[in-house]
């Protein structure tokens, strides 16, 4: 059994840590003896997406992001519609969670058009969320996810979305509605970037199961020790009660 | 009310030499306190005590403590009279307050020349003040992002604090295009500094901080590279390249664990061989940045030269503790670029070693560590066998032992501590040296706490 990764733009949208998401899929797939092979696309390659089973998107900084909105509108946009679509899964943080739906205002008005994927749409305001926050996922068992956020886009879901979690400390998508992230088919959206997944393995396996389960029909994850990634967890969630 | 106004600063002075005192009295350092005591009675004091003192700003992202270590050196050397905020206390209010207890109770100051190390975000506020004569650039990393944000952001910074300074020269770093950039946006004389050659034999994986054009977004191509982003790099469709330097390190005959030998070329042709007494390819920047503030001072160069093999190295960064025996060197690390520096350093060395990684999360080591993914620890396993036991602590430790798990080190092999005396008690019940790595107040702590067990200089001290 082999799962590919397809990581979107490593080289551009590379914010704090966001490869640590990457690093933390494959190694808990090598170590339940699942191949598993990471490839990086970027500005100019072409994307297919039958050649993958689960893609990353991170975040970027302001001055990268705009490298990356002629390339996505030559092609890349309609492929990656199309596969989220397509029940492929995805898991997109802060900037490349914003991409993926449908523009971004920033403050002083202007627009700027994304991929569509998503029934959503950020706007952006002068005061950043920053800190440790932590949400809670109905969809998942009622696992709380711990995580840092540092946005200053405000996100807004439409009907089309739900989101991935409620917020019990933090921001969240926009501060108000108590929403956090992305859910839609199989894609996984949030705004907790950088050591996402390491720290919240439940999650990681949750992502990686939807993704086995779209390739293989099935997909039995067999338990890991994970005390070490679970204290950091419980640390984290003790100083946000 | 000239009357009023001198009252005024003689008041802020003496309140802030007396909250100084007081806090020593109490066994305790810190420059915060007295300073914003003083800029509370007179807000423009810094100014004022400022005014005919021959100022040096050294700023950016890594380096700024050594850089200021080696500039002190040379002032020494020079038989210059100065002083140099020394307990890395880089806030408008901590500068102040070092301005303050150098001068007397009318505000003037007891030395000719100041040397000032300033944080990257407060440089803008510190220049408003300071007229400087010269501005050291050591480089624009990707740092602390919810302090700093993105690095773009840190480069405006630097600039709109360079504006406040018209009299400055600069002294940039001609191998990152981040900072040799502030060149083009600032009218101010330039000394660009450099390094001709490649730094280390092997270098880390790393992210690199500015793949694309300042000027056109297009992707760079380069020549070589030193590390980070640094190097010989050229825009291929707009032109922008690496300025060749007037201060380059021409050669590097040697660079091991202690040390490095460097032959630094000047403009004029004339070369200079160096010794550098502190290991590791980002002090051999440090070294030339302080060769290039050496020439636009008008200070001779073999004599700045041979300042650098004498130097002492700020707290934490990369000093040395013997303790019963053992060998513990301390190593501050504050973001991937400095980090990903050490492993090279590390990785290069040959004697066994345990490592220890002390993460906090203040606000001044970075409330976010997601920084801790992109450093490339998956490199110290090349060390094999000779890392014989890795080491977590501070306010976040669960996460540091996490990323070396995910890294790829045994479970088995890394240790966590919850305390200052737990680990150090460890370090010194094994039979090899320890490299420590500690964040900003995690570093702190630790000297703190080895000051008080071993009795080592305080910090203030």
């Amino acid at each position: 059994m082999e799962l590919r990764i397809c990581h979107l733009y490593p080289d551009v949208l590379n914010l704090y840590g966001d490869r640590g998401n990457v690093m933390c899929l494959k190694n808990r797939l090598n170590w339940r003896g699942i191949d598993c092979t990471v490839t990086g696309v970027s500005v100019g390659q072409s994307l297919n997406a039958d050649d993958y089973d689960l893609f990353f998107i991170g975040g970027g900084q302001d001055f990268e992001q705009e490298v990356l909105l002629d390339d996505l509108a030559g092609g890349k946009a309609a492929e990656i519609r199309a596969a989220v679509e397509d029940g492929k899964t995805f898991l997109a943080i802060c900037g490349g969670y914003q991409m993926l739906g449908a523009y971004y205002k920033t403050w002083d008005g202007q627009q700027c058009d994304f991929i569509g994927a998503l029934d959503l749409y950020t706007e952006g305001e002068q005061e950043r969320l920053i800190g440790n926050f932590m949400f809670q996922c109905p969809d998942i068992g009622g696992l709380t996810v711990v995580g840092f956020e540092n946005h200053s886009g405000r996100t807004y879901l439409g009907s089309g979305v739900r989101p991935l979690g409620t917020v019990l400390s933090g921001g969240g998508n926009n501060g108000r509605d108590r929403t956090e992230g992305a859910r839609y088919l199989n894609v996984f959206a949030s705004y907790s970037h950088g050591c996402l997944l390491p720290k919240n393995p439940v999650l990681a396996d949750k992502i990686l199961a939807t993704a086995l389960e779209r390739s293989y029909g099935e997909a039995e994850l067999a338990p890991l020790d994970d005390r070490l990634e679970q204290a950091a967890h419980d640390a984290m969630e003790r100083r946000l009660r | 009310m000239r009357l009023m106004s001198k009252l005024r600063v003689m008041a802020a002075i003496f309140a802030c030499k007396a909250a100084r005192l007081g806090l020593r009295l109490l066994g305790r350092g810190g420059t915060d306190f007295p300073g914003r005591v003083a800029l509370k009675l007179c807000p423009d004091l810094l100014g004022i005590l400022a005014k005919n003192v021959t100022t040096i700003l050294v700023t950016g992202t890594n380096g700024k403590t050594t850089t200021s270590r080696m500039i002190e050196q040379a002032l020494v050397d020079s038989g210059i009279s100065y002083f140099a905020n020394k307990s890395g206390a880089n806030l408008l209010t901590g500068v102040t307050a070092e301005f303050c207890m150098h001068s007397n109770l009318f505000g003037r100051c007891r030395h000719d020349y100041a040397l000032i190390e300033s944080d990257e975000a407060a440089f803008k506020a510190i220049s408003t003040y300071v007229d400087a004569k010269a501005i050291v650039v050591t480089n624009v990393f990707r740092d602390q992002l919810d302090r700093y944000g993105e690095v773009t952001h840190t480069l405006e910074n630097i600039q709109i604090g360079i504006s406040h300074s018209p009299n400055a020269t600069l002294c940039l770093n001609a191998d990152d295009s981040l900072c040799a950039s502030l060149a083009e946006s600032c009218p101010n004389p330039v000394c660009f500094y450099g390094v001709n050659v490649s730094v280390y034999a092997t270098r880390v994986q790393e992210v690199s901080d500015a793949p694309y054009c300042i000027r056109c977004k297009h992707e760079y191509v380069y020549d070589y590279v030193t590390y980070g982003h640094l190097g010989g790099y050229r825009c291929p469709n707009c032109g922008y390249s690496r300025p060749k330097p007037q201060v380059a390190v021409s050669a590097i005959a040697r660079s091991d664990a202690d040390s490095s030998e460097l032959t630094f070329r000047f403009e004029s042709g004339e070369t200079y061989d160096a010794l550098v007494n502190l290991p590791g390819g980002y002090n051999i920047y440090n070294a030339c940045s302080c060769m290039a503030v050496g020439s636009v001072l008008g200070l001779d160069p073999a004599t700045v030269a041979g300042s650098l093999g004498r130097f002492e190295c700020g707290f934490g960064r990369m000093e040395q503790f013997e303790i019963e025996g053992h060998k513990l060197r301390m190593i501050l690390i504050k973001n991937p670029a400095g980090c990903n520096q050490v492993l090279n350093f590390l990785v290069g060395t040959s004697s066994p070693v345990v490592f220890a990684a002390c993460l906090n999360d203040g606000a001044q080591d970075g409330t976010d560590v997601s920084w801790i993914w992109d450093v490339d620890f998956e490199r110290i396993l090349d060390m094999g066998d000779r890392l014989t036991g890795v080491y977590v602590s501070g306010r976040r430790a669960d996460d540091m032992a996490v990323r070396f798990k995910y890294a790829g080190v045994p479970v088995e092999k890394i240790r966590v501590f919850r305390d200052n005396a737990s680990l150090i008690d460890a370090c010194l019940k094994q039979p090899e040296p320890v490299c420590i790595m500690p964040t900003y107040t995690a570093m702190l702590s630790l000297r703190g706490y080895l000051s008080k067990t071993y009795g080592f200089k305080q910090f203030w001290e």
